[in-house]
């Protein structure tokens, strides 16, 4: 088969099934290309060869024998580097964790593995999944597949990157404020926010108690529902994946345009696409109406609150030992957590909970909601008001402070060439219809085939290189 | 909200919270720091304090 790199877990389920492609055959294919591509793009921390090969061996002759597990039985996986996996560092990206092995999986490895997907490394992210690209960090910070000069997003950085590089076919991320969400957009795949709690965070170094989600980051939507029923753990009556078929004909979908539109104003191109997927939507049977909900800057400074004190509850010690160990992007947000009081947290969660009945209220009327998910597309790393701009302009937060589960996607491709998206958003443990919206979407425009220059900088690269 | 927060020197709060290291080496980073919180709790909304906060306080059997 050619262009393994490119399959999706679904696809990989297929061939395996007919024997047309083997477990062993794709994580060797896959490291290769790790091998040949991660340079330029600084997707993963550590590639664990030895671990994935071993499981791809195990899988392979459990499916030889009909003994398969499921649709993601033998199919790599990328893990961000917060998330424990036993005998391997888990980094954080970050200096104060160098040398920190994991004693035990988290949950969710244990998941997948039950799934008998395979964990293929660990994935770079912000530090803490809180900070951002800087030189102080120990190990280079992710590149966009798209453009190399610019960010990929983040925090899940590294998942996004290796997604739309081809070197994984799906990905683990964690969102507190929108770290899945965000590379997802600006990389060109897809992410999803579940409901809190759905998905265990034993076993994943915490930023936010409250605000923090473990999600599935895939090339397309039915590999998220996929990655989801594991990370879920694998109930037998419940399917994410169960309504992707059924289109969008019927559903009600709530466009909050006062998020991009008047509370912070997207790049045109950014408002322009997501009139676009409007349009798309209405025509695919979907009833399009705009919809309200409290103010943007309200929602997020509420999550920030709450964001910033938890933080700091967990790197208090560290910081007041071992402050030069942190880059300064993320020393400067740990920091902040100082200024706040008790009294600002408390009103903070009681802000919460008039949020979230907000947020419900929406839904007596719609059965999903559509927002922009940033008000920009990625910017280079060397535009400094950019970089200063692209973390605060969004609309992501807001679902982290109320928990709703929240889908980002591929939405077209900036006059410069860099990937656009949309946010959706269901009802609490309604993904089966966040998701169906999602794939409705992704069946319409086929953006979610569209994919990066990668070879074409390598072929540069090389056609560039002294002799 | 913004209110609740006397007008504190920084750095005399940041020594008090135990961050000698972080005033002598990165005095630039709590302006930094500072600055960011002024502006998230100026778009803070009010709110009447007597509101149950979420979550509630849950009990929960011995694990």
């Amino acid at each position: 088969m050619n262009d393994l790199h490119w399959l999706t877990a679904a696809e990989i389920a297929a061939a395996y099934a007919v024997r047309r492609l083997s477990p062993v055959e794709l994580v060797k294919a896959l490291i290769e290309r790790i091998n040949a591509h991660d340079g330029r793009v600084s997707a993963f921390i550590k590639v664990d060869i030895e671990g994935a090969l071993d499981a791809a061996r195990a899988a392979e002759k459990d499916i030889l024998a009909g003994r398969t597990r499921g649709p993601l039985h033998g199919v790599p996986v990328g893990i961000k580097d917060n998330i424990d996996i036993v005998g391997l560092p888990t980094t954080c990206h970050s200096k104060i964790l160098v040398g920190n092995i994991a004693r035990e999986d988290a949950r969710v490895i244990g998941h997948l593995r039950a799934a008998g997907a395979i964990p293929l490394g660990k994935l770079s992210l912000h530090e803490f999944a809180f900070g951002g690209p800087w030189k102080e960090l120990p190990f280079p910070f992710a590149r966009n597949p798209w453009n190399g000069d610019c960010q990929p997003g983040g925090s899940s950085s590294g998942s996004g990157a290796a997604l739309a590089s081809g070197f994984v076919p799906i990905a683990l991320g964690t969102d507190t404020g929108g770290s899945i969400r965000n590379p997802a957009g600006l990389c060109g795949v897809v992410g999803l926010k579940p409901t809190y709690d759905l998905v265990s965070r034993h076993g994943v170094f915490p930023l936010s108690f409250t605000l923090d989600h473990v999600g599935p980051m895939a090339r397309s939507v039915a590999d998220v529902a996929s990655l989801l029923d594991a990370l879920a753990g694998n109930v037998p009556s419940r399917r994410f994946g169960a309504d992707l078929a059924r289109g969008a004909r019927g559903l009600r979908i709530g466009f909050v345009r006062h998020f991009h539109e008047s509370d912070m104003v997207a790049d045109p191109e950014v408002a322009a696409a997501l009139d676009e997927v409007a349009r798309v939507l209405t025509r695919e049977g979907a009833e399009v109406r705009e919809i309200k909900l409290p103010r943007l800057q309200e929602l997020a400074s509420v999550q920030r609150v709450i964001l910033l004190s938890e933080a700091w509850a967990v790197h208090a010690k560290w910081m007041r030992e071992r402050p030069a160990d942190y880059a300064a992007p993320t020393r400067r947000k740990v920091l902040s957590g100082v200024f706040l009081t008790a009294g600002d947290y408390v009103q903070a969660q009681q802000w919460r909970g008039r949020m979230i009945d907000a947020v419900d209220d929406a839904f007596r009327d719609v059965d999903i909601l559509m927002t922009a998910n940033g008000m920009d597309y990625a910017c280079r790393f060397d535009d400094a008001a950019g970089m200063a701009r692209a973390y605060p302009r969004q609309a992501r937060s807001p679902f982290n402070l109320t928990g709703h589960p929240a889908l980002a996607l591929m939405s077209g491709l900036s006059n410069s060439g860099l990937p656009l998206s949309v946010q959706f958003i269901g009802r609490a443990h309604d993904e089966v219809t966040l998701l169906r919206a999602g794939a409705a979407y992704e069946r319409a425009t086929k953006w979610s085939a569209h994919r990066p220059p990668v070879d074409k900088a390598a072929a540069r690269d090389l056609a560039t290189s002294p002799a | 909200m913004a209110g609740n927060t006397p007008k504190l020197d920084p750095l005399a709060v940041a020594r008090a919270a135990g961050l000698d290291q972080v005033v002598s080496r990165f005095p630039e980073d709590i302006a930094a720091a500072v600055q960011a919180v002024a502006q998230d709790l100026a778009d803070f909304p009010a709110i009447e304090g007597t509101t149950e906060p979420w979550p509630p306080m849950q009990i929960r059997s011995a694990r």
